[in-house]
């Protein structure tokens, strides 16, 4: 790094790169989308603001705290969990989006010291950052106002602190850049993610379970094998060099410090590595991965298509390739699991008097029920954006012999099919962990959610093919159907399930809980005209619109 | 130019073909006819109508007016039909990213009608024409640009098209499988299919297509043989020739002497494209 210089030509590079990017943030208002888009970016971002003043004033006043009551070897049970933060997210957040192809920059005669400074620059501006910065700042000024001359002393470990935790980010990232660099990887990354949100919901019943008296020398235990570890690490580190200054043992003091600039060091070499050899022209951009020389070559063996007794061939080759869509979606498998989930969830959550049987546990009938509306609001995504995921695939239909209705046949036999699978899942489910549902609820649900499903799906037919947007199954966050659909899926089913609410209570009111499924079925018989109506003049309204349709699935 | 002799039922024919978009005239009062077992390129300058002349014509995008018929059918009134007899590779693909090649095949494969087994086995013969098989499990959405555009080609073809309408189908790939889809397409040919194609590198237009027809700012400019428009092409030269008197400035997209005019020469001079690059950029080293 000793060859930076800031002369014109760097001082020009750098204003170039952010006039691009701020022209790039115009240019992206052009079209309402883009404008809808930096509206929620804005609200994002105004979150993450809110998260990072709040934190830094929680954690400010915890730092505080700890001095003022002599608790100041307590300082890393605060610097621990910025830490983890700082690091897990952005790599967790690659997996929602697309690389930066830092490739790009190395076609301009960019120095390497210009070429660091602008990666590391890149992620100045990450939510985690600017989080763990506030965070760290709330934490310097909790210390010093409760030792104005710790502060002295407690600043620089704590800038030292930040620094390191930046060029940790961009060296984890840069290093994982190749890795990620791969949609699988991403994919996998994906739902790792998600499986750590569902792991936060069992920290509650976890902590309960193991805060009682007959495991706590087993946990203590643990606590002192790995305090001495800890005490080796960058938040211990920077936690003990505050605690050895506040005790005027500046030599250890000394040495927990350049330990922690050792770290840095070492981090700093690491990133260092890894940015000259991309520098040198070492691809690690999406497009390489895509382009990686095949694997040794391998004869496929061709499989028959499905056949299904009584279904055209086009319609079970729709729903073949549905089923194939859809097993290769971790996100959308996540949320399909989600249902036993959160029945699991409310089971392990304490009851409100004794705690036993969970939330529901005065309603241990309903939680089939709840289950199976739960189901059916997952799967709206889809129905009312069926031809999101297809893309550009969406011309293949429009050049093939084969009528829209059959494809949307093809489209609602899998989401009907999928729905039954889930129902039968959460059936088990709240048989195993409540009770299994009295008959007439099992009958009412099931016709209730029946004919819920056929009006989601003459609605999610027409609003398919008028308000399409494209989606990546593949991917995570920012996957919703238009805001239209959303909205008006939200009132759909609002009305539907107010007629349940109504036939239920008429049910109530005669004592007889299978009169709904009676209700419920008549219901559906007239819904199920209706989306026979629907799917005989949709081929005519997929032809009205197709340009609407192929301009935005198409869309890059 | 001379419009190819009538034929009884052309493979594509329009009238007044026409197609705005707001205010724009994208194709307008397009008349062509295109007869079975011809070899058809379709070529214009960026912009021109290309890929919405050939988007009428596969039903992906409506007219505004004038009519088209293929075979015999007219698109508008039996579409289904027309779609049994074309195979099409559009402008975007129309790939499935999360299928691996051979079930996008396969899939392709049903949706045109094939039983299972000629459909599979079908599938199994165009992986490995257009050597695809080496990635049995990758997906779609991995393979590069060039295995994504020979696997649009396969599907177009599955169910064994009497019309072929492919936009652009050699860009993006290389020249082994270049010149294998040559020759697949000249043997489509041979059997008497009916290809219609775009494409900018007119080397490939020349080697390939019997006829030619030149869109250009949305209005057909020409169309007949390549000797047609050749010809065309150097009567309009000598008719200026004759009225200036003189030669006029020496033109570098003319033939050398006793050399016929190449189409990218025929195409320049119907176009007007010729730029004197010497008078620009006289900064470039």
């Amino acid at each position: 790094m000793a060859g930076l210089t800031f002369s014109p030509e760097i001082r020009g590079q750098f204003s170039a790169i952010a006039r691009v990017r701020w022209q790039l943030f115009i240019n992206s208002m052009r079209t309402i989308r883009g404008r809808m888009e930096i509206v929620a970016r804005g609200f994002t971002f105004l979150a993450f603001g809110m998260a990072g003043i709040v934190g830094s004033i929680g954690i400010g006043f915890a730092a505080w705290y700890f001095i003022y009551s002599g608790k100041v070897d307590w300082l890393p049970v605060l610097l621990w969990p910025v830490f983890l933060f700082w690091q897990l997210v952005p790599v967790m957040a690659s997996a929602f989006t697309e690389n930066v192809d830092s490739s790009n920059l190395l076609r301009f005669p960019l120095s390497f010291p210009s070429y660091f400074l602008i990666r590391i620059a890149y992620g100045s501006l990450d939510p985690s950052t600017v989080m763990g910065s506030l965070w760290l700042l709330g934490m310097t000024v909790g210390i010093a106002f409760a030792s104005p001359v710790l502060f002295l002393s407690a600043a620089p470990v704590l800038l030292l602190f930040a620094v390191f935790n930046i060029l940790l980010a961009r060296m984890l990232f840069t290093w994982a850049e190749r890795w990620l660099a791969r949609r699988k990887s991403r994919e996998i990354l994906g739902v790792l993610f998600l499986f750590m949100v569902i792991g936060f919901q069992f920290i509650g019943p976890l902590v309960r379970h193991y805060g009682n008296r007959s495991h706590q020398p087993a946990v203590s235990r643990v606590f002192a094998e790995g305090l001495p570890i800890e005490r080796l690490l960058p938040p211990g580190l920077a936690g003990q060099t505050i605690a050895h200054s506040l005790h005027g043992e500046y030599a250890s003091a000394l040495g927990s410090f350049a330990l922690l600039c050792g770290y840095a060091l070492v981090v700093l070499w690491l990133l260092n590595l890894r940015l000259r050899a991309q520098y040198r022209g070492e691809n690690l951009s999406e497009a390489l991965a895509r382009t990686a020389a095949p694997a040794a070559a391998a004869r496929q063996q061709i499989r028959l298509g499905w056949s299904i007794p009584g279904v055209p061939g086009a319609v079970s080759a729709v729903l073949e390739k549905e089923i194939h869509y859809l097993s290769r979606s971790g996100p959308t498998l996540f949320t399909l699991v989600m249902p036993v989930v959160v029945l699991l969830i409310f089971r392990l959550s304490p009851g409100k008097s004794d705690g036993a049987g969970g939330l529901l546990g005065h309603a241990a009938d309903l939680a089939f029920p709840l289950g199976a509306a739960y189901t059916l609001l997952i799967l709206t995504n889809l129905v009312y954006n069926s031809f999101g995921a297809d893309a550009a695939g969406v011309q293949f239909y429009f050049v093939s012999p084969v009528r829209f209705r059959e494809i949307l046949l093809g489209k609602n036999l899998t989401h009907s099919l999928v729905l039954v699978v889930e129902m039968v899942l959460v059936w088990v489910g709240a048989s195993l962990m409540y009770r299994p549902p009295p008959w007439e609820i099992l009958l009412a649900t099931v016709t209730g959610v029946f004919f819920a499903l056929v009006v989601n799906l003459t609605a999610g037919n027409l609003f398919s093919v008028y308000t399409p947007k494209k989606i990546d199954l593949g991917a995570l966050g920012r996957q919703r159907a238009s805001q239209v659909t959303a909205l008006v899926s939200l009132g759909i089913q609002a009305a539907v399930l107010g007629l349940c609410a109504l036939a239920i209570l008429l049910a109530r009111a005669f004592h007889h809980i299978w009169l709904a499924a009676i209700i419920f079925v008549a219901l559906a018989a007239v819904a199920i005209v209706i989306y026979f109506l629907v799917l005989k003049r949709i081929d005519a309204i997929a032809l009205q619109r197709r340009e609407a349709m192929i301009a935005e699935l198409c869309r890059a | 130019m001379n419009a190819s002799a009538p034929i009884a039922a052309p493979a594509i024919a329009t009238e007044h073909l026409t197609r705005r978009f707001g205010d724009l005239i994208a194709v307008q009062d397009v008349n062509l006819r295109v007869a079975p077992g011809q070899f058809f390129g379709f070529l214009g300058p960026n912009g021109a109508g290309k890929s919405t002349t050939i988007k009428m014509l596969t039903g992906l995008l409506a007219p505004s007016s004038g009519r088209m018929q293929i075979l015999g059918i007219d698109l508008t009134q039996d579409s289904v039909e027309v779609k049994r007899q074309i195979g099409v590779v559009p402008e975007g693909m129309a790939l499935f990213g999360r299928l691996t090649g051979s079930e996008y095949l396969n899939f392709v494969g049903r949706m045109y009608g094939l039983d299972r087994v000629t459909a599979a086995k079908r599938t199994a013969e165009l992986l490995d024409f257009m050597q695809l098989v080496d990635q049995p499990k990758a997906l779609v959405t991995d393979y590069s640009h060039g295995m994504q555009k020979k696997l649009a080609l396969a599907a177009a073809v599955i169910h064994g098209p009497k019309i072929l309408f492919l936009d652009e189908p050699f860009e993006g790939v290389d020249a082994i499988a270049s010149n294998t889809l040559k020759s697949m397409l000249q043997n489509m040919i041979a059997r008497g299919a009916t290809i219609f194609l775009t494409s900018h590198v007119l080397e490939i237009v020349e080697r390939l297509c019997s006829h030619v027809a030149i869109i250009h700012r949305g209005q057909l400019v020409a169309q007949g043989s390549l000797e047609e428009l050749r010809a065309g092409v150097e009567a309009q030269a000598a008719a200026a020739l004759n009225a200036a008197g003189a030669p006029h400035e020496i033109d570098s997209s003319g033939p050398a002497p006793g050399e016929k005019l190449t189409l990218e020469q025929i195409f320049l001079r119907i176009v007007g494209g010729t730029r004197r690059a010497d008078q620009e950029l006289s900064w470039l080293g």
